[in-house]
């Protein structure tokens, strides 16, 4: 009796302690809060915003460190929308700094006038940008003026399952080289079963993150002329490009091929199909290396990175890859253009970008944050850093009419991948229907 | 009855203005009571719906520029749109969710409610297991309805399989994503339920007691007698269907961007799969928000307000052969 009473009191304690124990930090910081206003000139507080951010704690802290060497305080509010965004920059009240994740709306936003030009703050805090990789840097280059700066970056690579390899007789050791290695290796590494049904799949060219986007440049083109001024979607490279994609398609039927993609698990899951074992090659960015994707849900995979192949008769176009990736912006109408500016020059330092980078699993658009020894601690990783480094890295180019081509260019993919439409007369309707629309957004 | 008298004599032209007069003070004072009793709705309304009713009125013949003045085009944004194939595939996939999802809806909130009218033990119990789906946020509700559409594990297509059917690739066919959404939508059709219910607890017990003692068997008592009674209450809810699945919005975008978490289509969700779930909406959000021509999207929001307008005076008018408002009415 007396030992049961004893032990309901021992769990009465106990709850009592974890109560408190949960309780008791809550009273810490309140007489800390009063402190921080009280110091000698009260912080002024600065806004920034970030469109993407899977970790936006980290965010936070990084920004801290400026705010508690400048006594600013830096509100981080990270990821927000696309609407919430526009209508900052359309208010009188924009945040201080903007970073985006890709520069696709720039040069709309250049055209609109919700942008500050760039070259005045560079200058005046002498931010270097000749330590930046001018693939990177081009992405925020409108009319000779720089109104983004690149502040990580992208890229792509293809990931193969060594596991999958083995078990269909493929050197688990060699990736493919060519594009027609890729097809051969994908048909060894599919399995499907009599009634049609798929239960392994060697390749999906637009399987999670990747697209068409990735596949032009390796054909030797791409769907917009270099100056931004001619729209070319009806271009043999972007042809190629479908075709080659429309072939993994065609083989299984796309119907049977969409409904295996289907069945595989959420991209950042352990369930998502590479990760689970039933996608055995894919096209991804660096980022699936980091620790909210593979190296955290899957850490036991044993995998391979290696660049994306090119077509054997052009073994030039070896490692062509697209950089692109997240950009700095200031907003027109800021309260303060000089304290931005000294925020983004902070932003773009190297140890900076190393830091942050490095957090992020994201690559570094500085040279000399690259020399951090901690982007090569990750073998895998190493592959992309080399691809962004390499003579065949080449930028995305942008135009005032980006979305709209984007939008376009994504459902003539979808039909001719997931509809088996024939793309060469989606491709000229495309075509017939873009260059009035940027020859309209350029102002001809 | 000699100032009737007088006043007759007077001429009613004249009595009727003094009396007019008279009130005016008295009315005045009442309205201008009222005004002020419903002046935040006032306020509100001018400052938040008329204003910018109006403005998006004029926005749809500019070319919008968001900080600097906008360009006076005319109809040039409505050509746009009758050129635009995107605009009429929204438009189709918006009106067929109308035209099959609301009857559904009606029919199958109507027979739902039936059920939970008869005199059973623990009516309210089941009452509220109808009603719950309708208090679940749309975007949990949505990413569960996602995981239930999955492929192969989903647990639709495990149900389907126990009898040998294949189930289809709800999210990723064409042919088949429209109907999820409307299946989805018939699960959280509780707030329907409950109007009809509310309805079916006023049909007289008399009428339906006479139409029993007259020999009608439960069938021709809801025939005849539940469904003219109730009549006024489907044309609510119809005029409501009708107006809300015509800016059907969030669900279809909370579709697309939990299907953009999947590996199905990587962040690429206007409309996927081939455009099936471009809804109307959904389209001038996109034009708006991510193409930033906000003339072209308010030109395409006063098209849908006109549509809708038309829709419903239509129906009104259309009521009057099949609503009954009781005797006196």
């Amino acid at each position: 009796m007396s030992g049961k009473r004893l032990l309901s009191i021992g769990l009465m304690l106990a709850l009592v302690l974890i109560v408190s124990a949960c309780v008791a930090p809550a009273p810490a910081p309140a007489p800390a809060a009063p402190e921080a206003p009280a110091a000698p000139a009260a912080p002024e507080t600065m806004r920034v915003w970030i469109t993407w951010g899977d970790n936006p704690a980290q965010l936070q802290e990084l920004f801290n460190r400026y705010g508690e060497a400048n006594n600013v305080q830096i509100q981080v509010n990270a990821p927000v929308d696309d609407e919430k965004v526009i209508a900052a920059l359309s208010g009188s009240n924009p945040p201080d700094i903007l970073v985006l994740s890709g520069p696709d709306n720039v040069p709309a936003w250049v055209g609109e006038g919700l942008l500050t030009p760039l070259d005045d703050i560079i200058a005046a805090n002498n931010i270097d940008v000749e330590d930046i990789y001018p693939a990177m840097l081009a992405q925020g280059r409108l009319h000779d003026t720089q109104w983004a700066l690149p502040w990580g970056s992208d890229t792509y690579a293809l990931y193969w399952n060594k596991d999958l390899f083995e078990e269909a007789g493929l050197d688990p050791e060699k990736p493919p080289q060519t594009l027609e290695e890729l097809v051969e290796y994908a048909d060894k590494l599919t399995k499907v079963e009599a009634d049609g049904t798929i239960t392994q799949i060697g390749f999906v060219p637009d399987f999670s993150w990747s697209h068409i986007e990735q596949y032009v440049p390796m054909f030797g083109g791409y769907w917009i002329s270099e100056d931004g001024t001619k729209v070319q979607v009806d271009s043999q490279p972007v042809l190629d490009a479908l075709l080659w994609e429309q072939q993994f398609y065609t083989k299984y039927g796309p119907e049977e091929v969409l409904r295996f993609v289907a069945s595989t698990g959420d991209y950042a899951s352990a369930e998502h199909g590479f990760m689970a074992g039933k996608v055995a090659m894919m096209v991804d960015g660096e980022w699936m290396v980091g620790p909210n994707f593979i190296g955290g849900l899957a850490p036991d995979l044993w995998y391979g990175v290696a660049p994306f192949p090119y077509p054997a008769d052009h073994p030039e176009r070896a490692h062509t890859n697209t950089v692109g990736g997240t950009v700095v912006v200031i907003p027109s109408g800021v309260a303060n253009p000089e304290a931005s500016g000294k925020l983004l020059a902070w932003m773009m330092s190297p140890e900076i970008v190393a830091d942050e980078m490095v957090a992020n699993f994201n690559l570094p658009s500085s040279r000399k944050a690259a020399e951090d020894p901690r982007f090569r601690e990750n073998e895998m990783f190493a592959v992309f850093m080399d691809l962004a480094m390499d003579p065949n890295a080449t930028s995305q180019v942008f135009t005032p009419a980006s979305t709209e081509i984007n939008d376009e260019l994504a459902l003539v993919e979808e039909q001719v991948l997931h509809a088996g439409a024939d793309p060469a007369p989606l491709l000229k309707e495309a075509q017939a229907k873009l260059q009035p629309i940027l020859d309209k957004a350029l102002g001809k | 009855m000699s100032t009737s008298v007088a006043s007759k004599t007077r001429g009613s032209g004249r009595r009727g203005s003094s009396r007019r007069w008279a009130g005016s003070a008295y009315t005045r004072r009442n309205l201008l009571t009222g005004l002020l009793f419903i002046s935040p709705w006032l306020v509100g309304f001018l400052l938040f719906t008329l204003y910018p009713m109006i403005s998006s009125l004029y926005t749809s013949f500019t070319e919008y520029h968001i900080r600097a003045e906008s360009d006076w085009v005319g109809l040039l944004n409505y050509r746009q749109m009758l050129a635009d194939p995107r605009f009429w595939k929204a438009l189709y996939n918006t009106t067929y969710m109308v035209v099959v999802a609301v009857p559904l809806t009606l029919l199958g909130s109507f027979l739902c409610a039936v059920l939970l009218n008869l005199k059973l033990r623990g009516q309210s119990v089941y009452r509220v297991i109808y009603f719950i789906p309708s208090i679940v946020p749309v975007v949990a509700g949505s990413i569960l309805w996602v995981w239930i559409y999955n492929t192969n594990n989903g647990l639709l297509n495990t149900a389907l399989g126990w009898f040998g059917i294949k189930g289809p690739s709800w999210l990723t066919d064409p042919a088949w994503a429209k109907p999820a959404l409307i299946l989805m939508g018939l699960w959280a059709m509780g707030t329907t339920i409950v109007i009809y219910l509310s309805g079916l607890q006023d049909v007289p017990v008399s009428l339906l007691e006479a139409a029993e003692l007259d020999g009608a068997s439960w069938l021709q008592r809801l025939w005849h007698v539940t469904i003219p009674m109730v009549s006024p209450i489907t044309l609510f809810n119809l005029i409501l269907g009708v107006i809300g699945m015509f800016q059907y919005f969030t669900q279809a975008f909370i579709f697309a961007s939990a299907q953009s978490s999947t590996a199905v289509s990587g962040g690429r969700t206007l409309g996927a799969p081939l455009d099936s779930t471009l809804f109307y909406s959904v389209y001038l959000y996109h034009k708006a928000f991510i193409n930033l021509k906000f003339g072209y999207a308010s030109a395409m929001a006063w098209v849908l307000f006109i549509i809708i307008l038309i829709c419903t005076v239509l129906l009104l008018r259309f009521s009057e052969r099949w609503t009954y408002y009781g005797e006196e009415g």
